[in-house]
């Protein structure tokens, strides 16, 4: 199913949770809403699937102006984030309830609600009640649940943040394998970017009741057009500096705050406009010479060295050593390079690189 | 201070703490449980006056009537009471309205008032009996239709407020969650939201019976206002009348056989309903979407709560407050030495019975909340409740002859009525702790005696101030239903008058004015007293 929103807004008292969104999903997409905590997103797919009214905007499926339709009517899949599975019922009657509320047959329901729990392969524990299974398990039946209402979108509101880690990896997969299958339209919200980064076909950024920024996962994540999108998504060094030089190809040089001279990618700022670079820790690699540093931190993360350095332009500085490499010791001196073609240029913000970060 | 040092010391101490609490269950056995049904006991030792009631047709009759009458009205309100109170519980948790919180304190308004007060009220305002000269509604309805009417208005609030406890306890999006799914709100509820919430159908039905069940001074006054006081009976005012008119021991066979059936009948019904209620399936296999919807939908739900409201007002608001249209008659005259005396007899009986049950409460609510699951705490916590569902002037009637057996005389009347309304407060002080001490993590005290904390200073220091306002709210449900109470008081003695007694008998005597005046001076003494404990509480709270 297509999905637009027209310059959705919703109040409450006088604080907007969202703000002026509009956007379009295609049939069978994949897409996470992402971002901090506060920003807006669980509210952006209630709208969608009529749990609340916008207070402006319209909201479109298939071309059909829904906006004024009770949510019961909708068709919407929804997954609630604390899983409200019906404790009073079998997993076999949770899956079957919305084709019992619609007043099917019994067959009919049973095979709706045996067919849904195979897709999940939950059927052996039909019989069992909610509070029997696991967290992963209850959200996979809270999936199928959603699903067997025959609803061709689907509302995920941070189905995994309650799970354990490595059940959380597994289920994601899982929920994806099974939505393209059926060729399900997807909003997913959360707050992981590992997550969104690793399910989704694009992921929408926001940020304080507004959307950021929509993208794909790497496009977001290797060019980031703004300073919030780069620090949010993965993980960045972010320095002050200025605009020294610019090709006629419109690649540029910026002095830092130190004075050392670097090379970046593209970018649209003239000579002598303040700005800010990203570098994320894998661009950034010791060498023979370069910016000085030195090392205040080592932190073994598991499948690879974190190397925290204060260099001499007074900027904190993140690389990352394989763990199979030497790393340096605290106190140790080392010269750092940057990969100028990963290294993203940004006008420097007017209310300041704190504020601009600020994930509030 | 000393004190406290020395209970600190004692409390270290695992085997004082255990004679502490097998003393405290002594206590609760002796002086509670056994006297409430001694009655039973009772029966056997005298079953020579008891046997020859079972010859005496017309008073078996009148008996059996009696017992009718108390079973079905406390049937019928039970029932009216769940009906209309499903809605209201669902408005006060789930909406937000303006004026929400008048409402909410409107509400418990008919529980700050004695029961002898409201029946007054209740038959001023739908009839017009005779010696009054307000005009009612004039409405000529049976004593029995009067009765279910006064009866609601009691019960309603603790239905109400039964329900809406369990209610907030249950996710919202379960509710959420159905619609999404296409249910209809209707069907979302019933499917639901009402198989969830038996618990509290349970603790409001039992409530509500048992209350309806006990009830006599209102229900006395009202069939005297009406006339019918010697012809038509509940099984309280029928312990009532007969221990006037013909005293205990011309009548002992017949006030013992009354009380022992409904203390029987009332525990029987009081299990078959909660069997029923958890069995009972809800049925779910059939729904009806179009009906559904059209309930859920438009103008439907504006009327169930319109009419919920409305039912509120006229049911129970108005016929409440009716009595105050006596201030515009001219001012009767009121015998004030009386009345301020029997206020403070009141007073005096509920402060003692409230104290005592805040002492010896605690500890078996403490109990009874962190070891619920095992044998002891379930036998206790049944037990606790046996004064809650046996009619208070079947338990006062039991408890002056247990006294009576051991010390006779009347002079011991005073100390008699104040453990008979110990008697039956106790549970409401230790049900309200219970549940406010569940709702507490053990691992709170725990920490403290980790830090050093002797026992006593883990439950004075850490406990007691997270449930302090439950123990507050169950020592006024508990100050203000002793004050109300008449039918233990008077089952208990004859010389001991509280104020509903004294009230009674200005409404035996045809004397109304003075009555109604008597009960607007009650409440406003009531109310100011209320509202002083309020603030100094508050007051507690800051410096704090």
């Amino acid at each position: 199913m297509k999905i637009k929103l027209e310059n959705i807004s919703m109040k409450f008292g006088d604080l907007y949770a969202v703000r002026n969104i509009s956007l379009s999903v295609a049939k069978g997409e994949y897409l996470t809403v992402l971002g901090p905590s506060g920003c807006g997103k669980t509210t952006l797919i209630k709208v969608i699937s009529g749990i609340w009214k916008p207070t402006e905007g319209r909201v479109t499926v298939d071309g059909e102006d829904v906006t004024d339709i009770p949510m019961e009517d909708r068709d919407t899949g929804y997954v609630f984030q604390n899983i409200a599975l019906f404790p009073n019922m079998t997993i076999r009657d949770n899956v079957g309830y919305s084709p019992r509320v619609k007043d099917m047959a019994q067959d009919e329901v049973d095979d709706i609600s045996k067919g849904h729990l195979e897709l999940v392969k939950m059927f052996d524990r039909a019989g069992m009640f909610p509070s029997e299974l696991s967290g992963g398990e209850q959200q996979k039946v809270a999936i199928a649940r959603a699903l067997a209402s025959g609803s061709k979108m689907l509302m995920l509101d941070e189905p995994l943040s309650a799970l354990d880690a490595r059940v959380r990896v597994e289920l994601r997969y899982e929920i994806r394998r099974l939505v393209k299958k059926l060729g399900i339209t997807v909003l997913h919200v959360t707050h992981d970017q590992e997550e969104a980064m690793s399910v989704s076909d694009r992921i929408i950024l926001m940020r304080a009741g507004g959307i950021q920024e929509v993208g794909t996962p790497l496009d977001m994540y290797r060019s980031p057009k703004s300073i919030f999108a780069a620090y949010f998504i993965g993980e960045t060094n972010l320095m002050e500096c200025t605009v020294s030089g610019k090709t006629r190809t419109g690649k540029i040089t910026v002095r830092l705050r130190g004075g050392q001279a670097v090379r970046a990618s593209k970018s649209d700022l003239e000579v002598g406009d303040p700005a800010v670079i990203s570098v994320r820790p894998e661009n950034v690699y010791a060498a023979k010479d370069g910016l000085k540093a030195e090392i205040i931190g080592v932190v073994f993360m598991g499948t690879y060295w974190k190397i925290r350095t204060l260099a001499e332009t007074t900027d904190y500085i993140d690389y990352n050593v394989s763990s199979n490499d030497e790393v340096p010791k605290k106190g140790d001196r080392v010269y750092l390079v940057f990969n100028k073609k990963a290294t993203k240029v940004f006008a420097r913000p007017e209310e300041g690189l704190e504020e601009a970060i600020k994930l509030e | 201070m000393s004190v406290f040092k020395w209970i600190n010391k004692v409390s270290n101490n695992e085997r004082s703490r255990k004679a502490w609490f097998s003393f405290v269950c002594l206590v609760f056995v002796v002086l509670i449980v056994v006297p409430s049904i001694f009655v039973i006991l009772k029966m056997l030792t005298e079953w020579g006056v008891v046997s020859e009631v079972f010859r005496d047709s017309v008073m078996m009759s009148t008996i059996t009537g009696a017992l009718r009458n108390s079973f079905s009205i406390a049937g019928i309100v039970t029932v009216i009471d769940v009906a209309v109170g499903v809605p209201m519980a669902w408005m006060m948790v789930r909406k937000q309205f303006r004026g929400k919180k008048y409402l909410d304190t409107l509400m418990d308004m008919p529980l700050a008032f004695p029961t002898a007060v409201l029946g007054i009220s209740v038959v001023m305002f739908w009839g017009a009996p005779e010696g009054i000269s307000i005009p009612g509604l004039g409405i000529v309805v049976s004593p029995y239709v009067m009765l279910v009417l006064l009866h609601i208005i009691f019960t309603y609030p603790y239905m109400v407020r039964s329900l809406s406890a369990i209610l907030e306890q249950i996710e919202p999006n379960y509710e959420t969650a159905a619609m999404t799914l296409s249910a209809s709100r209707f069907t979302a509820v019933r499917t639901i939201t009402l198989p969830l919430f038996r618990a509290g159908l349970v603790t409001g039905t039992i409530l509500c019976f048992a209350r309806s069940l006990s009830e006599t001074g209102g229900t006395f006054i009202a069939l005297q206002m009406m006339g019918v006081g010697s012809v038509f009976f509940t099984g309280p005012t029928f312990i009532a009348y007969m221990k006037a008119e013909y005293g205990v021991d011309a009548a002992m066979g017949s006030m013992i056989l009354i009380s022992v059936l409904m203390i029987i009948l009332a525990l029987i019904l009081l299990v078959v309903v909660k069997l029923l209620i958890m069995r009972f399936k809800i049925p779910m296999k059939r729904v009806w979407p179009d009906f559904g919807r059209f309930v859920s939908r438009g103008a439907m739900p504006k009327l169930k709560d319109t009419v919920s409201v409305i039912f509120l007002a006229v049911i129970v608001l108005i016929p409440t407050f009716y009595i105050f249209t006596y201030l515009t008659q001219p001012m009767a005259e009121i015998d004030f030495g009386s009345l301020l005396y029997s206020t403070g007899i009141s007073f005096l009986i509920a402060g003692v019975a409230v104290v005592f049950n805040i002492v010896f409460g605690i500890p078996i609510a403490l109990y009874i909340a962190r070891k619920r699951h095992t044998t002891s705490g379930k036998i206790l916590d049944s037990l606790v409740n046996v004064p809650l569902i046996i009619p208070t002037t079947a338990l006062g009637f039991s408890l002056a002859l247990f006294w009576g057996s051991i010390y006779a005389g009347d002079s011991i009347g005073l100390l008699m009525v104040i453990l008979g309304h110990i008697a039956f407060t106790f549970p409401l002080v230790v049900r309200n702790i219970t549940g406010a001490v569940e709702e507490v993590d053990v691992s709170y005290e725990e920490v403290a005696i980790t830090l050093g904390a002797k026992p006593f200073q883990a439950f004075s220091k850490v406990l007691m101030p997270i449930i302090k306002s439950s123990i507050i709210a169950g020592a006024i449900l508990a100050f203000t239903r002793s004050l109300g109470e008449t039918g233990a008081t008077v089952a208990i003695s004859d010389s001991v008058k509280t104020v509903p007694v004294y009230i009674m008998e200005l409404i035996k005597a045809d004397n109304y004015p003075e009555a109604a005046f008597c009960s607007i001076i009650l409440i406003a003494i009531c109310f100011m007293f209320m509202f002083a404990l309020r603030m100094i509480i508050n007051r507690g709270d800051r410096r704090a």
